[in-house]
Formats: C-alpha cells, sequence, structure tokens
C-alpha cells in the first residue's frame, strides 16, 4: 500500500509505529532534509521519510555516520532548509562534537534531533538517556508519552526551534519508537522554506564559532537563551496539571485543595505507566498529576504548584533521574516541604558524620523505590507506588502477590533460546572460515567484534554455563561462531582495539578484528589508516554482505542504491583499504569456506597490517529478490552421517540434530541452500544438489 | 478494560506483522478505541525471540500487557508460547499454539532439550488456560505457502470469538499489510486457520461433554 504518512486528510486516524509518527510529524512541520546512519530503535524515521520522500519533494540520505548526519541536517538549516537528524542512544555519542558546539552559533532554519534511547538495552550498548545531552548542551528537550505525542512533539519541535534559533532534541525511548499506536494526523504545512546564506546573520561571524566577539561571547548568548527556552516550556501544552482518580478518570486541576498524601510527577513514557498504575491500585483517594512532556528544562512554575499539591511526590521517568535532580534541586532552592520519591536517595537518607560524608542509603544499588537502570512499566510503576505508600504510612509493603507455584515449576520446561545468525547467513562462512584458520596455531587469540549481525559472534549459547576465571591467558574451545569474538563494544572500536593489543607487545597468540561493510565506512577509515601509518601487526576482516542489515537493510555505500532506491556508486573496500595505506589486501566469497580460510591464513602469517574482504550480500536479501516456492533442496544422507556434529558447529539454525537417533538434518523451510554445511561435512553427508563450491578441507 | 493478546515466535515467522494487523483492524472497527502494540526482541533480524503486546481498549496508556495480563498468547512456535505464557498468560486464558518446532541453537548443539509439545499443553492447561494446538505451518503449505503460518493464526484468533474487532476488519488490515502478490495465499491462510480453529473448538467442547457423560 502507499505509505500512509503522506496522506493529507486532517483527522484521519492510523495505527503508526512511534518512528513513523516522528516522520509523520516532520512531513507536517515542512521537512526540507533528513538524515540519519541506521541504529535501532530510530531507523524507521528515516526509513518512512525515504518512503515519501520522491512524492513530498524533499531530500533523505543515509549518511555514512550520525556525525556527517548532524552536520548535513546542520548544513541544511545554516541556509535556511527545515532539518532533522535520527540516530539511538550511542549515534549521539558519534555526533557529539558538533552536537555540543552547533548551540554556540544556533541554527537558521529549524533543526530537530532526534534521539531514541535504549533502556533495558535490547539493542544497545549501554542504557544511556540522552535527556542528559541536551542539558549538557544547553539545548531544549521532548519527550513523548506515545505515538500520538511523538508526532506532535515533532512538528512542535520544528516550530520551536525556529522560534529560538537552537536546535531542538527529541528524546524517544524504544518504547515509543518499536510501539505503536493509534495517531490522529494534523495538517500539513504549505509554507515552503527560503534558502539563504547571511555570513553575519543577526550576530556578526554567527556561523563561525571562533569568530569575533569570542567562543565565550557565543556562549553567553546561549545562556541569554534560557529565559526564552524556559518562558516556552512553562506554557508548553506537554506540560500538564491534572487529578487521577482512583478508577483512573482525569479531572482538571483546581488551586485550594487540602494536600494529597501522594503526587506524582510523570515524564514522557513514564505518563504511560503512571496512568496506568494508578488505575490498577485503586488508591482510594485523587492523586495530583504533573505530566512531563519537556523534560530538560522542567517548568518550574507547575512543579511548583504540584510539590505545594502533596506531602510527598513520586517522580516516574525512564532512564536516568533527570527530571527528578532538576526536582530535587528546585525542592532544595524553594525550600518546598515535600518528600521526593523516585530513583535516587533522598536528602533525608545522607547523613554527614563527624568524619566526612556518609552516603546513607547512596551505598545501596537501588536506592529510591525504582530502579536507575533497566525499563520501568506499569507494573514496576505499580510496585514502586506501593513501597512509596507503605514508606509513608510505616508499614510493610506487601510485595507482589504470592508467588504462582504452577507459573514457576513450568520454568523448567524452557530451553533458553541464543540468539542466531540466519540461516545461509555468508558471516556463517566467514566465522567457520575463520576459527578453522585460527585453529593451525595453538595461541591464545583475540578476535575483536564490532557492531552488526555478526556482532552476534560474540553473544555466547544462552544455555551454556561459563564462569569467570582469573588466569591471565587461557584458550577457549569455540564451538559455534556464537562464541568467536572476544570483545565487543562499539561502531568501529574492534579496529582500535587490536591496534593497541598488538602495540602493548601481546604476542601470546593472533590479533584479529572484524567489522562490517557499514560499519567499515562508518568508523573504521581513521583506524584503518592509523594501522597502516603504525605498521600494526593484526588482521582485520571487513564481512561486506552490502547492506546495512541488522537495522533493516538499509542501503549502504557498497550497495548500489541510494536512501530512496535510485541508483548509486558501489564503495571498493578493498580499493579503499589500498589507498589508505593497507599493502595486504585480499577479496574472498563468504560462501566458499576453503578459499576464506586460506586467505585469512595468509593474513594472519603476514607481518604487519592485512585486509581481507570476504564478500557475499545478505542471504535474507537474495531471497527477498527471488522467493522459493517448496522446501530446500538440501538434505542429510543419514547412512553417511556419522553425529559428528560439526554441521552444527557451523551454527546455523537450519542444521538441526536429533539427539536420540545422533543424525544431523535440514530444516526444509529455513534452509536456502547456501552449501555452507555440505562444505564443512567430513563425510559428504550433506547433499547441497546446487553445490558449485569444494570442501572445506579440500 | 481492555482486551490484552501476546503474539510469540521466533524472528522471521512474522509475529510482528500479526500483531499490527490486529491492532489496524481495531482502529478500523471502532474509531474510539486506543491501540498499542509493543514489541520485545533481541538484536537480532531472525531466529531470536520475538514477542509482540497487542493491547486494545478505551483506557489503554502503555505498549506493555502486565504481568499474568494477557487473554490470549498467540504463538507461532511451541516453545516461544511456553516462555510468554509463563510470564504473561493470564489465569483462565486462551493459548493458541502452532505446534511446529524451530529448534534453538541451544537444543541442536546438544546443552539442553526442547519440551515436548505434549508437556507444554499440559503445562499451561496448569494455568487454567484452554491451549489449542494447531499445526499452523501445514495449514499454510496447504494455503500456498509457510510464510502464511502467521495469517492461518490469524484466522484462528478471529474463530476464537473474544477478540473485539470483527472478521471484515480484520481481512481489510491483511489485505492492506500482507505483501500484494501473497494476497491470495493468506487470504486462504485466514479461512483454513479459522476452519481449523473452528475444528478444534467444537472437538473440545464435544470432549467436555464426552467427559460429563462418562460421570453420570
Amino acid at each position: 500500500m502507499a505509505n500512509v504518512i503522506a496522506e493529507g486528510t486532517v483527522g484521519k486516524r492510523v495505527l503508526l509505529m512511534g518512528n513513523e509518527a516522528i516522520a509523520r510529524g516532520a512531513i507536517e512541520a515542512g521537512i526540507d532534509v533528513m538524515a540519519a546512519y541506521p541504529g535501532t530503535p530510530s531507523s524507521e524515521i528515516a526509513e518512512a521519510l525515504a518512503d515519501v520522500a520522491e512524492e513530498l519533494g524533499f531530500y533523505v540520505e543515509w549518511s555514512t555516520n550520525e556525525k556527517v548526519a548532524f552536520e548535513v541536517a546542520a548544513g541544511a538549516s545554516l541556509v535556511g532548509a527545515r532539518s532533522m537528524v535520527a540516530m539511538k542512544n550511542a549515534g549521539l555519542n558519534v555526533a557529539m562534537d558538533t552536537f555540543m558546539t552547533l548551540p554556540y552559533t544556533g541554527v537558521k532554519g529549524p533543526m530537530v534531533v532526534v534521539v531514541a534511547d535504549d533502556p533495558n538495552a535490547h539493542y544497545s550498548s549501554t542504557e544511556q538517556d540522552t535527556r542528559v545531552a541536551a542539558k549538557y548542551a544547553e539545548i531544549p528537550c521532548f519527550e513523548p508519552m506515545d505515538q500520538q505525542e511523538a508526532k506532535d512533539m515533532t512538528k512542535e519541535a520544528f516550530l520551536l526551534s525556529e522560534r529560538l534559533s537552537l536546535p531542538v532534541f527529541l528524546r524517544s525511548v524504544t518504547r515509543i519508537s518499536h510501539a505503536s499506536g493509534d495517531v490522529t494526523f494534523g495538517d500539513i504545512t504549505k509554507e515552503k522554506s527560503k534558502l539563504g546564506f547571511n555570513k553575519h546573520w543577526k550576530l556578526p561571524y554567527r556561523w563561525a564559532v571562533y569568530g569575533p566577539p569570542s567562543v565565550a561571547q557565543r556562549h553567553v548568548w546561549l545562556h541569554e537563551q534560557l529565559p526564552l527556552v524556559k518562558a516556552e516550556v512553562e506554557k508548553s501544552r506537554f506540560n500538564k496539571l491534572f487529578y487521577v482518580a482512583s478508577d483512573g478518570s482525569m479531572s482538571e486541576w483546581a488551586s485550594g485543595k487540602p494536600k494529597a498524601k501522594l503526587a506524582v510527577i510523570a515524564s514522557g513514557l513514564g505518563v504511560s505507566y503512571a496512568l496506568e498504575a494508578i488505575a490498577r491500585l485503586d488508591l482510594g483517594f485523587e492523586v495530583p498529576f504533573l505530566k512531563i512532556g519537556t523534560p530538560f528544562p522542567i517548568p518550574t512554575g507547575r512543579v511548583c504548584e504540584l510539590l505545594k499539591s502533596a506531602e510527598n511526590v513520586l517522580i516516574v521517568e525512564e532512564g536516568d533521574p533527570v527530571v527528578e535532580e532538576q526536582v530535587r534541586s528546585l525542592v532544595g532552592t524553594t525550600g518546598i516541604s515535600v518528600k521526593i520519591f523516585g530513583k535516587s536517595a533522598g536528602a533525608e537518607d545522607i547523613k554527614c558524620d563527624k568524619a566526612g560524608v556518609s552516603y546513607g542509603l547512596i551505598e545501596s544499588v537501588e536506592p529510591g523505590v525504582l530502579p536507575p537502570y533497566g525499563e520501568i512499566s506499569s507494573d514496576k510503576v505499580l510496585g514502586a507506588i506501593r513501597r512509596t505508600l507503605a514508606i509513608i504510612d510505616e508499614t510493610q509493603d506487601e510485595g507482589e502477590a504470592g508467588v504462582d507455584e504452577a507459573r514457576e515449576s513450568l520454568r523448567e520446561l524452557v530451553a533458553p533460546r541464543s540468539s542466531t545468525l540466519c540461516a545461509g547467513c555468508p558471516h556463517l562462512g566467514s566465522f567457520f572460515a575463520l576459527r578453522e584458520a585460527l585453529r593451525k596455531d595453538k595461541g591464545v587469540h583475540i578476535v575483536n567484534g564490532d557492531i552488526g549481525c555478526y556482532e552476534q559472534g560474540g553473544y555466547g549459547i544462552f544455555s551454556r554455563e561459563v564462569k569467570g576465571d582469573d588466569s591471565d591467558s587461557e584458550r577457549y574451545r569455540i564451538s559455534s561462531p556464537y562464541e568467536i569474538l572476544d570483545t565487543t563494544h562499539v561502531m568501529g572500536s574492534g579496529i582500535g582495539l587490536a591496534m593497541g593489543q598488538a602495540q602493548a607487545g601481546y604476542r601470546d597468540g593472533k590479533i584479529v578484528a572484524v567489522a562490517g561493510d557499514s560499519t567499515f565506512f562508518h568508523a573504521t577509515l581513521p583506524a584503518v589508516a592509523n594501522a597502516a601509518y603504525t605498521r600494526a601487526n593484526i588482521t582485520f576482516l571487513v564481512l561486506d554482505n552490502s547492506w546495512t542489515c541488522m537495522t533493516g537493510h538499509q542501503p549502504s555505500p557498497t550497495t548500489g542504491k541510494d536512501a530512496i532506491g535510485g541508483d548509486s556508486i558501489i564503495l571498493s573496500i578493498p580499493d579503499v583499504a589500498k589507498s589508505l595505506g593497507i599493502e595486504h589486501v585480499t577479496v574472498v566469497d563468504a560462501y566458499n569456506i576453503a578459499e576464506s580460510k586460506e586467505a585469512v591464513q595468509a593474513a594472519l602469517e603476514y607481518e604487519g597490517p592485512a585486509v581481507v574482504v570476504l564478500q557475499r550480500e545478505c542471504a535474507l536479501q537474495v531471497q527477498r529478490r527471488t522467493r522459493r516456492r517448496g522446501p530446500a533442496a538440501t538434505y542429510v544422507d543419514e547412512e553417511k552421517c556419522i553425529g559428528c556434529r560439526i554441521c552444527v558447529e557451523l551454527g546455523c539454525p537450519a542444521v538441526t540434530f536429533n539427539a536420540e537417533s545422533r543424525k544431523a538434518g535440514i530444516d526444509e523451510i529455513l534452509c536456502v541452500d547456501c552449501g555452507l554445511c555440505a562444505q564443512v561435512c567430513p563425510q559428504d553427508a550433506i547433499i547441497d544438489p546446487n553445490r558449485t563450491t569444494c570442501n572445506a578441507d579440500s | 478494560m481492555s482486551f490484552d493478546l501476546v503474539v510469540a515466535g521466533v524472528g522471521g515467522q512474522g509475529s510482528i506483522l500479526l500483531s499490527h494487523i490486529v491492532a489496524d483492524a481495531a482502529i478500523r472497527c471502532d474509531s474510539s478505541t486506543r491501540v498499542r502494540v509493543g514489541e520485545t526482541f533481541g538484536a537480532a533480524m531472525r531466529g531470536g525471540s520475538v514477542a509482540s503486546h497487542v493491547r486494545i481498549g478505551k483506557d489503554v496508556y502503555g505498549p506493555l500487557v502486565s504481568k499474568a495480563g494477557a487473554d490470549v498468547v498467540l504463538a507461532m512456535e511451541p516453545l516461544e508460547g511456553l516462555r510468554v505464557s509463563i510470564d504473561f498468560l493470564k489465569r483462565g486464558g486462551v493459548a493458541i499454539l502452532n505446534t511446529r518446532p524451530w529448534y534453538p541453537v541451544d537444543v541442536n548443539i546438544g546443552v539442553c532439550k526442547y519440551p515436548e509439545v505434549e508437556a507444554i499443553q499440559e503445562g499451561l492447561s496448569g494455568l487454567g488456560a484452554d491451549v489449542y494446538l494447531l499445526d499452523a505451518t501445514e495449514v499454510a503449505i496447504e494455503a500456498g505457502h509457510a510464510k502464511a503460518a502467521n495469517v492461518v493464526m490469524l484466522g484462528a484468533l478471529s474463530s476464537l470469538g473474544t477478540l473485539p474487532v470483527d472478521e471484515e476488519c480484520l481481512l481489510a488490515a491483511v489485505r492492506d499489510r500482507v505483501p500484494q502478490k501473497a494476497l491470495d495465499v493468506n487470504l486462504k491462510a485466514f479461512e483454513l486457520g479459522k476452519k481449523a480453529m473452528k475444528e478444534l473448538m467444537d472437538t473440545k467442547k464435544l470432549g467436555k461433554t464426552a467427559d460429563c457423560t462418562g460421570v453420570n
């Protein structure tokens, strides 16, 4: 179907994913330029916009990384265009340099910075709360409670950015971005942006942060905007006071009511959870409630009003205690008599003694009534309200309803499901070849991972119990591709770590780094140049599957397609590596295990930096183009199978093993007839009728 | 009041599309109802556990079904149905399980065992649940493609009769959301799923009557 987010019908009500709602908000605001690098849970924002860009006449690009994307959006805004950049939490770390500096010059056309955080780290290396970054950069931050607000706030963020000449931050979270809800459309602005450039726009040397008067003076200018920002949030419709009755119904705010036992301040998605928790608890009293849509800066006036409405206040927010710390500071400054509950310890819990400071409950891992890590839910907020009331009433919190024995005993039946690469994934071949190549040498090898589908090489086997041990160097058996990566941190970090290991003089084993094609261009180019420059003795494998797969198959510089599906050039990774000074560069087919193993071995033996590019398009993308009807052709000849499980060690989800008959099998629905398992079988017991490649050992 | 459904499966089985079809249909049917879909899945594109929460009702705000709060668990894979039901299926709820297993690598490499489907059924019945076992993958192959198993399960859900969404709305959402070249297969899958579920429900009713007769 045509993408509904392009429709002009005001009042139309549809199901949208939070990311699509943000895209719709940008469309309603009249976006001109969208730039992003894919990152879960943010990718569908630019994807949705790319889908309708041609129809609506604006520009969308998948940039090579978030810093580039941020600068593309900023540049557009400096000439008066309406721009947006979207990224995941970690992406902001990449864009941080420009992100921190741009507010000093401000922007001309409106610019919205969307960051999708990931509480509980469903798809991320950290749980970092980027609202802190909005405060760090001193720009206003919106945070939606649901998909409708995600749309409405995005539109408002453009308007606010235009009024303030500052980039405006929109913080989403996984449960907004990757959840769907009913969204009612507003109107799409007809007003076109006027492009123009003025070097001294309203201020001298406006866009040169070092230009006169000085950088420090620009910081003064930024602070001069803060009162304007505060005035905006004070009157924002996204910050709202009301009461919530026991049945969950809401009523208008009224002054002069007697103080309630407990009030709630909730920000963003926390609002949704808190409303549900109150309705489920049937508290028997009306709860004064402040819904916050701007966690930085908080609407001080409304917060003060709320603080005066109750003896105790619970603060509910997803992530760090960002609102909570601002509220606690406000309580300290104003001297309002109220007790605050949330994720951190209260002032009353902090004791000073003669010897120094004893932090009391702060020393606890969970000093507040809500945990300072993980994600919240209406279940957790419900528990927090109950705990808060128990502390207030000095009673015992009865905790969860009794343990359901029937449920708990069922857990013993559940087998863990380790995350796996897809059936026919070329990385399965690459990792098998790497394992075999490393086996030739008895050292304690280090394989540094990176971010992409292949990061699953470090996920381990969930059901296998592993204990830490104290030895300095230890060799472990690798029985699946999911155990082959020893380090994984962030985009591009693997090759850097490898160089450090090599330059430190580590000689107990080989030093390897792996990265995908999209990651190669995103964050490894300076590191590759560094490896050449310092002659680091490392092997760098680039697993090139032609797409940015893990985030949903966005095109990358090796795809030959741009964001909206038009033709683009294909950048050659081997040529780039050579031009950056790497002398040993080989290219192999990741579906040919023998060839791949040989190339990796040669690279491992080479003194100095060596690059092996293992190429093969993502199996899912191939299947999408050539969908097979009927079962796979590959099968196991049970007469020949001796049950050695080497095929199982390939880690392909389509290779099964029957523990009773001790025979391997092929799941005919999952299998894509890639031929990898047939290559690894030492008995030639796996028959792949389409097979064109030879055995790994031959 | 809300209708809370959790769709469980393995990444790549189409459980998220299935949940979006249900939610989309709910909006089409009732212009005032609120709808939320919350997905929980790991980082992987495929092969990991996926659970998609669908919430329909006037007081729905958040995207997650509360613990032991699901009226129905619809599972594309039996082990995933078990995993999700333990946490989310309410006492007396309904679980419809596709019986076709997708073995975890943990089972394939021999570290742990895959539970018998009968044991799963028995266990969930112990939670007071009505459990229906349906080989949706086989039914989907009959309809034209194994990938349509999610729409077979949708048909089954529609037969159950507790979903506050009309069949026409479900079908309208199916038409809009499945790939157009696979529309006929999916419409057939829906019909076959509906029929298979009706048969299961009839058998169950008969079974209960037979038990009563036995007591007499």
